[in-house]
């Protein structure tokens, strides 16, 4: 992985990024714009499952209201995410706190996608039954908890020594 | 008391200490402001989308508020608090920085289109509940709330890269290791 990172920070987009100061606050600033739109998004379809908002809604509804902003505001974050990587290779790929967040990434993605291939499958089982069973309120509470992560551990990147031995930073 | 008495107060006392010599507590009370104004923007975003009629456009105005606010409020205080924690590590430093002041002031600047948004179209908001989108003005309060609070998020960023972190030491706290030995 290391060669891999100086050969990424020697190419001309990464040169590129590095050079211009205002660059990577800026893609910084636009990564947290859509985390906010992806957070929000997540936890309004979390609280209509557990019944807590949006009660004059279907469940149909409400994913039609927020499945697309939450697949636009990740498109953003890959983007953005991908150009931070650019970048600042060496920050991000040896890092624990990055390849744990991926992996959450990977998770939450997951969840959303297949709650909402389920839904549109079985939609009025949904509605009437399924979105009532105790265990898909305890889902969606745990879907909440991996987004909260994925924000935390976004932050941790920077302070990667917190995680002692496991830090994957080359030892000085 | 001055301001300078203020800021040498709160950067010298005992809280503002414990944040600085521990490992987690300011990369924890950033990631929980980075939280905090995620759920604020997101959740104001969605009231902004409704009033100009670009999302939920179905659903009353005020049904979407009161499900949305009570949560904008709750994490509006979280992000302050967070905020507020951070400012005391190295107040002297953020209270000079031109990005600390300028979010401040659209901060309040935030508040004062919420003020006066309430008082002039959310007066009537019963005679435009339902429409597809809001009068003129609750639709220029709608702007202005959007292009601020994404402006206060980019400054915010900013306060980051031209202060200096208050990071500690790697050896001044518990070690992972100690805790989960590999």
């Amino acid at each position: 992985m290391i060669p891999f990172t100086q050969w990424l920070s020697q190419t001309s987009i990464s040169l590129a990024i590095q050079t211009n100061e205002w660059v990577i606050p800026t893609i910084q600033s636009i990564h947290i714009v859509a985390i906010g739109v992806v957070l929000t998004s997540v936890f309004m379809m979390d609280l209509r499952v557990l019944g807590w908002a949006g009660r004059d809604q279907s469940l149909r509804e409400t994913t039609a209201r927020f499945g697309p902003w939450l697949s636009g505001a990740l498109c953003v974050l890959l983007t953005t995410g991908l150009l931070m990587v650019i970048g600042e290779p060496a920050r991000e790929l040896l890092s624990f706190s990055f390849w744990l967040k991926m992996f959450l990434v990977a998770v939450g993605t997951l969840i959303a996608t297949s709650f909402q291939i389920a839904l549109k499958r079985n939609e009025q089982r949904w509605e009437e039954s399924i979105a009532k069973r105790r265990t898909i309120k305890v889902a969606a509470v745990l879907t909440f908890l991996i987004w909260i992560g994925i924000v935390i551990l976004g932050r941790f990147i920077a302070y990667d020594h917190v995680w002692g031995s496991w830090s994957l930073v080359p030892k000085a | 008391m001055g301001v300078t008495d203020v800021l040498t107060a709160l950067e010298s006392s005992h809280l503002a200490d414990r944040i600085r010599i521990s490992l987690y507590l300011f990369p924890l009370l950033e990631s929980f402001h980075v939280l905090g104004l995620a759920t604020v923007f997101g959740t104001i975003a969605i009231i902004d989308l409704r009033l100009l009629g670009l999302a939920s456009t179905r659903r009353p105005f005020t049904r979407i508020a009161s499900d949305v606010l009570k949560w904008t409020w709750a994490a509006f205080a979280l992000t302050a608090t967070t905020g507020f924690l951070m400012f005391i590590t190295n107040a002297d430093v953020y209270y000079h920085n031109f990005f600390f002041r300028s979010k401040m002031a659209l901060l309040a600047l935030a508040g004062l289109n919420m003020l006066i948004f309430e008082l002039t179209a959310g007066r009537s908001v019963h005679a435009w509940d339902k429409d597809r989108s809001a009068p003129r003005a609750a639709r220029a309060a709608a702007v202005l709330s959007l292009v601020v609070w994404i402006t206060i998020i980019f400054m915010g960023r900013w306060i980051g890269f031209t202060t200096s972190h208050s990071q500690a030491k790697p050896d001044t706290d518990i070690n992972l290791e100690d805790i989960f030995p590999k």
